[in-house]
């Protein structure tokens, strides 16, 4: 069994990714919450995005407008879909309006193969001025971008939850969740209200693409699917609790990296998220939590 | 017989004998692979198209249950003499008890999160599959050695070992696998299931047993998944984990959607479009990605305007067009303005 | 139901918009060109372009004259797919065997390269390999590059009578009758690896590889190197693509400790997604040398990796460096490249040197069929290559009639310096105690070095 200082370096790792999962997680809950849809393409969005920005810098183009394409992109595809396809899905299950995210997902993940060929020796990375500075804690080296992604979490954790308690755009999401009809009835131009939730959710999504091409790897595959690790965390919340996500991004991210040094789970490490999202689904149906609220019919 | 029936009975038995007597003759060694494989996913197809058409039920980890199916028949191919028919069976029942004990708790939940929770059940099962791999000859429970300098290929029935006749072999199975599942419909939880889908608090008020009907459904669409899995392990002689990627059910749900999730000739376009097109595409020079942006557009196309899929929509369209035509015959001096 | 139909029109058209609209995207499609990587020759000056000219046409034996004859018909097999593609080799091949065909050809008959790509799907590749063979009639197979190809063709190909020439991967390429490869593959160049990292007095190795098929095969050899010098050894492997560098980087230090070891192998991506988390963490320090397997060996590498690594990090290389030869082979390999190389986007490296030589084998063996090209002539060629001097490699290069074929068995070791690789070890042999590289020798002996 390691000792605790080998788990130190471990637990700064699993922060810092936790950190960028509740990133995503918020962003998947927010729009949940108010268009019912579970944004299933939040990877692939953000991916795409980072590849347009690493195109961009290749291209010589300097760091900041890189990640301004990647962010003006992902919110453009997003709010696209969602005007384009959240009219014609208002009314279906939410299965169905996720399972039709999924095509949104295939179309990008065709198209990044396409557009960003795999040449046989060589790969894209995206870097962010503040990957080689940083700072050292005992005896771990921790850069910016690690603080980065944690404190970008922790951010837009608290500014999504006061934005939703104390705005009017904000609280008009929160009804819309409850009840669509009802909220329409009420004056509350819903269809702008989705439009602004589609729009946050989007900019989350280049935003998340960015660190996470940075933090695990420039690979359109792999950002694409990283986004079952942030449902996890959202699936754990009950896609309800925007503190609960973060709360359990954390957590997903902290065991996921703390299983790595122990020699014999270090190969399933990568399955924390799934075990958990699963494990917490259960649990939650076994006191009848997931099958009496409307918004789940 | 309804007349009707009898012409689509016919239709079939044609088309049946046409592909296992004709078919492996007219194409070559390529396509007759290439069509193994259209009759391995075309059951694996089905058993997604019975959950999702008749029960709506959506999985996203039916590959983690072709996995299963295989790493069964391979173990057991490997590590008995069993006649070939034996194995699948085995491979089958097992799968099917594995799919019914981990769906049990599942069922609990409705649509979406259950949806979700297979997804994430197959992205974990991809997990553990990377760390045992699929048995190539080894011994112990996994039956997989690591340090083979020469695999031993998984072996075939004897009267299938080549590619045509194994072809033929696998034609023959997916058919009993179709039988199956449509004596199924025809018959009481064919029935149950249309209720369920209709409304399944309804279902539950007329009395039926919502919870045995849908492990029913899940029990059925494993156990045929389970001896595709089986097919698969013969037709390949060699598996490996990387086979079997967590994205792959993405794409299999899409192409039952394209395909028709209610019909039984959607499970076989499902095939054909998984696993025909991109053999031909290979063959064009043309990239595979643009089958997998076909299929995300067909998700969207299917979901937004053809809830029924190509099966249902293409003899529609088709009708459609012949009367189209026919009122063109008819009246030609007015044919512009008379036409859509 | 009419306003079904209008949407489903809507919907249509703005479908076609969007792939058409890709279609153009895809146009301008961009692949990965690193801006500090320098891969082509400089052709501006009037002196280099002829002299690239002459050099091209060294390919065949009649200078500047287009074959005309009836073709001979080679194929290929090799893995392209999201993460990993191996296109390179066979587009080198392609370009190799274009060259020829402009100069004169095989006996004034060109050759005609088939190339499969696939996406390590087993029925996929077999089906291909039926298709090469019954549909489009090849007499030989060159260049196949392949995860698991190996593994499920072998015993089609020794059915039929194909010795194929490879660059391999699985551990069937070296350890049947039917395939000789150019390279090491996974385990000899992982061996080759340790072997260097054993020479400098490390007291602990972390291997790790990425956990694809062969994983207990490859690890074979490390383990008995490190147990013949009483060094213990730690085996790891990732599953890939990796999602968390950090963590493997960490782990990697940790099971080395300060005076040991960390030796990789992977394909390039990964293997740089591991060596810049543990630059970002500061630790590239932690241990006494880092190592890699071949893949490792490109100037994209050594120059994404920037100056910390230089000197630190230690990778065998297969075939001969290019930066720091001028042989008369080397010159047609830039030559080729420039000229008929279009395709191979990764430029100067090992993948498209190794296209090279696996062209340039089949050619020698073509030019010495008198008869019709037949797969019995043509195998039997290809079987009697022996000691031939390929200018890419450290030896002489031998097929020959054995059960098992391990050809190239002795290596370089390179390091980055200042963006390049740069030779740290010359031509050194992979050691005996790797019981597979013992049963060979056995059989074949000791190749000489090429000259």
């Amino acid at each position: 069994m390691p000792s605790w200082q080998d788990f130190q370096p471990f637990i700064v790792t699993g922060l810092a990714l936790g950190g960028v999962y509740a990133l995503s997680g918020v962003g998947l809950v927010v729009l949940y919450r108010a268009t019912g849809v579970v944004y299933l393409a939040f990877g692939a969005v953000g991916a795409m995005g980072a590849l347009i920005a690493w195109s961009v810098t290749n291209a010589g183009g300097p760091g900041w407008s890189g990640w301004l394409a990647c962010v003006l992109f992902a919110a453009g595809v997003t709010v696209g879909y969602g005007m384009l396809f959240g009219p014609a899905l208002a009314k279906r299950d939410p299965l169905v309006k996720a399972t039709a995210t999924l095509g949104l997902l295939l179309v990008l993940f065709g198209t990044m193969d396409l557009l960003w060929t795999t040449s046989g020796g060589e790969s894209r990375a995206l870097s962010l001025p503040t990957d080689n500075s940083g700072f050292t804690v005992g005896q771990i080296q921790i850069n910016w971008t690690q603080v980065i992604g944690l404190a970008a979490g922790v951010v837009i954790t608290v500014l999504t939850a006061l934005f939703l308690r104390h705005t009017r755009l904000g609280t008009a999401m929160r009804a819309m969740a409850n009840d669509r009809e009802i909220t329409a009835t009420l004056g509350v131009p819903v269809r702008r209200v989705e439009a602004a939730a589609w729009l946050g959710c989007g900019v989350l999504a280049g935003i998340a693409g960015l660190l996470l091409a940075d933090m695990v790897a420039l690979d359109a595959t792999t950002l694409t699917f990283l986004v079952i690790s942030s449902l996890a965390a959202a699936l754990i919340a009950r896609l309800r609790s925007i503190a609960f996500t973060f709360a359990a991004a954390i957590v997903i991210g902290l065991v996921q990296n703390m299983l790595v040094p122990i020699s014999s789970l270090s190969n399933y490490s990568d399955m924390t998220p799934f075990v958990l999202a699963a494990a917490a689904l259960l649990v939650l149906v076994r006191r009848r939590v997931m099958t009496s609220s409307r918004e789940e019919s | 017989m309804p007349a009707g029936t009898l012409a689509r009975t016919a239709v079939v038995t044609v088309l049946l004998l046409f592909t296992l007597l004709a078919l492996p003759q007219l194409i070559s060694l390529y396509y007759v692979d290439t069509m193994t494989q259209v009759g391995i996913y075309a059951i694996v197809a089905l058993g997604l198209g019975v959950l999702v058409g008749r029960v709506g039920l959506v999985s996203l980890g039916q590959i983690a249950v072709l996995a299963v199916g295989a790493w069964v028949a391979a173990r057991l191919l490997f590590a008995t003499a069993q006649p070939y028919p034996v194995v699948l069976l085995e491979a089958g029942l097992f799968t099917m008890v594995a799919g019914t004990l981990i769906g049990l708790p599942a069922l609990r939940l409705r649509g979406l999160y259950l949806a979700l929770i297979t997804l994430m059940l197959a992205g974990a099962f991809s997990i553990v599959l990377a760390t045992t791999n699929f048995p190539n000859g080894g011994h112990g429970f996994l039956g997989y050695n690591g340090s083979l300098v020469r695999i031993p290929p998984i072996r075939r029935p004897d009267i299938a070992s080549g590619d045509p006749a194994y072809f033929r072999y696998t034609v023959i199975v997916a058919a009993l696998m179709f039988l199956l599942v449509l004596a199924h419909i025809r018959s009481r939880p064919g029935r149950a299931w249309a209720a369920i889908r209709q409304s399944e608090s309804a279902a539950l008020a007329a009395g039926i047993n919502t919870t045995l009907y849908k492990l029913w459904a899940l029990a059925l669409a494993s156990f045929i998944t389970g001896v595709a899995g089986g097919l698969y392990a013969g037709a390949v002689h060699y598996i490996y984990s990387i086979d079997f990627p967590a994205q792959d059910s993405i794409i299999l749900l899409a192409v039952v959607l394209m395909g028709g999730a209610y019909s039984l000739w959607g499970a076989v376009v499902a095939a054909l479009l998984l696993e025909l097109l991109p053999a031909l595409l290979n063959n064009w020079g043309v990239p595979a990605d643009w089958l997998t942006i076909l299929f995300g557009l067909g998700v969207l196309q299917v979901l937004t305007t053809a809830p029924a899929g190509l099966a249902d929509q293409v003899p529609r369209d088709l009708a459609r067009l012949g009367r189209l035509l026919l009122g063109l015959l008819r009246r030609p001096a007015s044919a512009g303005s008379e036409a859509q | 139901m009419q306003m079904y139909k209008h949407t489903s029109n809507v919907r249509g058209h703005l479908a076609l918009v969007a792939v058409i609209g890709m279609a153009v995207l895809a146009g301008c499609a961009s692949s990965p060109t690193s801006t500090g990587n320098t891969s082509s020759p400089a052709a501006s000056s009037a002196a280099s372009q002829s002299a690239a000219a002459t050099a091209t046409s060294q390919c065949g034996t009649k200078p500047g004259v287009t074959a005309t004859g009836t073709p001979i018909a080679l194929g290929g097999i090799v893995t392209n797919e999201a993460g990993t593609s191996f296109t390179d080799i066979a587009n080198m091949a392609a370009a190799y065997f274009a060259c020829v065909n402009a100069n004169g050809g095989i006996n004034g008959h060109p050759v005609k390269y088939y190339i499969e790509t696939e996406q390590t799907n087993p029925a996929q590749i077999a089906a291909e390999a039926k298709q090469l063979v019954q549909t489009d009639h090849v007499v030989g197979i060159v260049g196949n590059t392949s995860i698991i190809e190996c593994s499920i063709d072998s015993s089609y190909w020794q059915r039929l009578g194909y010795d194929i020439i490879d660059s391999g991967i699985a551990p069937e390429c070296w350890s049947t009758p039917s395939s000789a490869a150019v390279n090491m593959g996974p385990r000899y160049s992982s061996d080759g690896a340790v072997q260097y990292a054993l020479t400098q007095h490390v007291s602990k190795i972390a291997f790790d590889q990425s956990n694809v098929p062969g994983t207990g095969y490859i690890a074979a050899g490390p383990a008995a190197l490190a147990a013949a010098a009483r060094v213990p050894i730690t085996q790891l492997t990732e599953n890939v693509p990796i999602t968390n560098a950090d963590s493997v980087a960490i782990r990697e230090v940790d099971a080395a400790g300060p005076n040991g070891a960390v030796v990789l192998n992977f394909t390039p991506p990964e293997a740089l997604v591991i060596l810049q988390a543990a630059q970002k963490l500061g630790l590239e320090d932690r241990v006494k040398i880092w190592g890699c397997s071949t893949p490792c060996n490109t100037d994209f590498l050594a120059a994404a990796l920037g100056p910390k690594w230089d000197h630190k990090l230690f990778v065998n290389a297969e075939l001969t460096p290019p930066d720091v030869t001028n042989t008369p082979t080397m010159s047609l390999y830039r030559a080729i490249l420039a000229k008929y190389g279009k395709a191979v986007s990764g430029g100067i490296g090992s993948f498209s040197q190794m296209g090279f030589t696996e062209a340039e084998i089949a050619v020698h063996a073509l030019d010495t069929i008198t008869g019709p090209y037949t797969v019995a002539s043509v195998n039997a060629a290809f079987r009697a290559v022996s000691n031939f001097n390929t200018g890419m490699l450290c030896q002489l290069w031998t097929y020959g009639t054995y059960a098992m074929h391990i050809p190239n068995n002795e290596d370089y070791t390179v390091t980055p310096d200042n963006g390049k690789m740069v030779t740290a070890q010359g031509c050194t042999q992979i050691s005996s105690v790797d019981p597979q590289i013992a049963a060979y020798r056995k059989l074949a002996g000791v190749a000489a070095l090429a000259p």
